[in-house]
């Protein structure tokens, strides 16, 4: 067999998925920086010693060498580094399954080999937040929110999601609560309300801290500074957008966030009734 | 590839759909024990059916037993003060073969992997939380892998164990003996630091 060394590719990844392919090697599914998702076969990734020294583990921060292979035969990933575990595991439940849970939307939200730089990032800045003092509850909704933004996903707050009519906020209707459409994308206006099912109500503070947490935070679109920027953690501003959340709009977001984003995927993720309900409930 | 005759291509089936056997192999196998005596070949159908057939779980640890309990749950200079609990019943193995440890087992028959869908009440925690109600451990040795969701299911249990009168530990993990501080990575220094002991 030939090495061709020009299809040997190095770069940093998260390990989304592992899945065993025989007694030692497996099948991991990894989000890198320039490839988007990837699946790739690591042969004898169980052993201790060898090319991957056990840093294949769910969530690690790897340094991977990886052939591509062509049509439909799996990459081969030859080595891999550790650069960080994630070690919620030993910490708390609620980190781990926080974790998890954001390993799981990745897999559904990216197809393979769709590349996108900033979701990278925001992974990377999430994990450093879950898996150290950062808040869980405020950091998964967050993470679902610019997810949806950096997607095309987001809801509409300012036109109603069906006729596309302007709507302002705060201004006339204080003391009632906005419309948002689940199946519809956003938000609906008063005319549009009564034939719309899958309506969740949130109050008009809600409705401006989802409007923060979609706001775009500046990441950079320059690709360069992006390769050296993403050697560190936490080049994603994602932690600016966590004192944001309150206690009181937590609950509605996430109900509103969850049942917008089960539409969009046409499924319940596995992790999802794991998710914090209160915004209290800190590990 | 099916040229074989049909008790033949049956056999290389049948054999590689066993982990790590690729078809060259299994058909390698196969023509094997066709070479073999035929009293030699029937003795691998034979132990084939007796596992299947006389071996079980044991009743206490969840390990591998072909009686009610297995030898090391009917050993009686086991220590039965400590309970070092394991995902596999090859993990048990591993320990065992170690010669380091004279306690009893517990085998969870998995862990917890809700992103499998494997959830709790699918291993055997139930009734490890049941033996350590009734029985009368000092120190429970959480040895569950340590991958993420090794140390997720070793805190679940600790969780749920937290009740009893019992010492929980689990296993150390760090710079592996022979090697040489300046060449492990610094996850794994951490680790050491972390499980550092009295000297
Ligand atoms: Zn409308
Ligand atoms: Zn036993």
């Amino acid at each position: 067999m030939s090495t061709d060394t020009s299809r040997h590719h190095s770069t940093t990844a998260i390990v989304l998925r592992l899945v065993d392919f025989s007694e030692t090697s497996l099948v991991v599914t990894l989000l890198t920086r320039d490839r988007g998702r990837i699946s790739a076969l690591a042969k004898g990734a169980r052993r201790l010693k060898g090319p991957f020294e056990g840093s294949l583990d769910l969530l690690s921060v790897c340094r991977i060498t990886l052939i591509a292979k062509s049509g439909d035969t799996l990459d081969l990933l030859t080595e891999s580094k550790l650069r960080r575990r994630f070690r919620g595991g030993e910490r708390s439940l609620g980190r781990t399954y926080a974790g998890y849970y954001i390993a799981e939307t990745l897999r559904w939200w990216l197809d393979d080999s769709e590349r996108h730089e900033a979701i990278f990032d925001l992974t990377l800045a999430a994990l450093a937040l879950i898996d150290g003092r950062g808040p869980v509850a405020e950091t998964v909704l967050a993470f679902d929110c610019q997810c949806l933004r950096l997607l095309g996903h987001a809801p509409t707050t300012r036109s109603c999601c069906i006729c596309g009519m302007k709507i302002e906020h705060g201004e006339r209707e204080t003391s009632h609560n906005v419309a948002f459409s689940v199946d519809g994308g956003g938000v609906v206006c008063a005319a549009c309300r009564p034939r719309q099912a899958s309506l969740v109500m949130l109050s008009h503070s809600a409705v401006q801290t989802l409007e923060e947490l979609l706001q775009p935070l500046g990441e950079t679109d320059d690709t360069s500074r992006q390769v050296a920027l993403s050697e560190q953690d936490g080049v994603f501003p994602l932690s600016s957008l966590l004192p944001r959340v309150g206690e009181t709009s937590y609950p509605a977001l996430r109900g509103f966030v969850t049942r917008y984003m089960q539409s969009l995927m046409g499924r319940m993720l596995r992790m999802q009734p794991y998710l914090p309900t209160t915004i209290r409930s800190r590990s | 590839m099916s040229s074989h005759a049909g008790a033949v291509s049956q056999l290389v089936d049948r054999l590689s759909q066993l982990p790590g056997i690729g078809r060259k192999s299994a058909e390698r196998l196969a023509f094997h024990l066709l070479r073999v005596r035929e009293d030699e070949a029937l003795a691998l159908s034979d132990a084939i059916r007796r596992v299947r057939t006389d071996v079980r779980y044991c009743a206490a640890c969840f390990n591998l037993s072909e009686k009610e309990l297995c030898q090391i749950c009917a050993d009686p200079n086991r220590d039965a003060a400590r309970l070092c609990v394991v995902e596999q019943p090859r993990d048990l193995l591993s320990l065992e073969a170690s010669g380091a440890y004279k306690g009893l087992y517990h085998v969870l028959l998995g862990r917890i992997a809700p992103l499998d869908g494997v959830t709790p009440d699918q291993l055997t925690i139930d009734a490890l939380v049941e033996r350590v109600r009734t029985g009368k451990f000092s120190e429970i040795i959480m040895a569950t892998n340590p991958t993420v969701e090794g140390d997720g299911t070793s805190l679940y249990l600790s969780n749920q164990l937290s009740e009893f009168p019992v010492e929980i530990t689990r296993l150390a993990r760090g710079i592996t003996a022979g090697s040489v501080l300046e060449y492990a990575n610094r996850e794994i220094i951490a680790d050491a630091l972390t499980g550092r002991q009295k000297l």
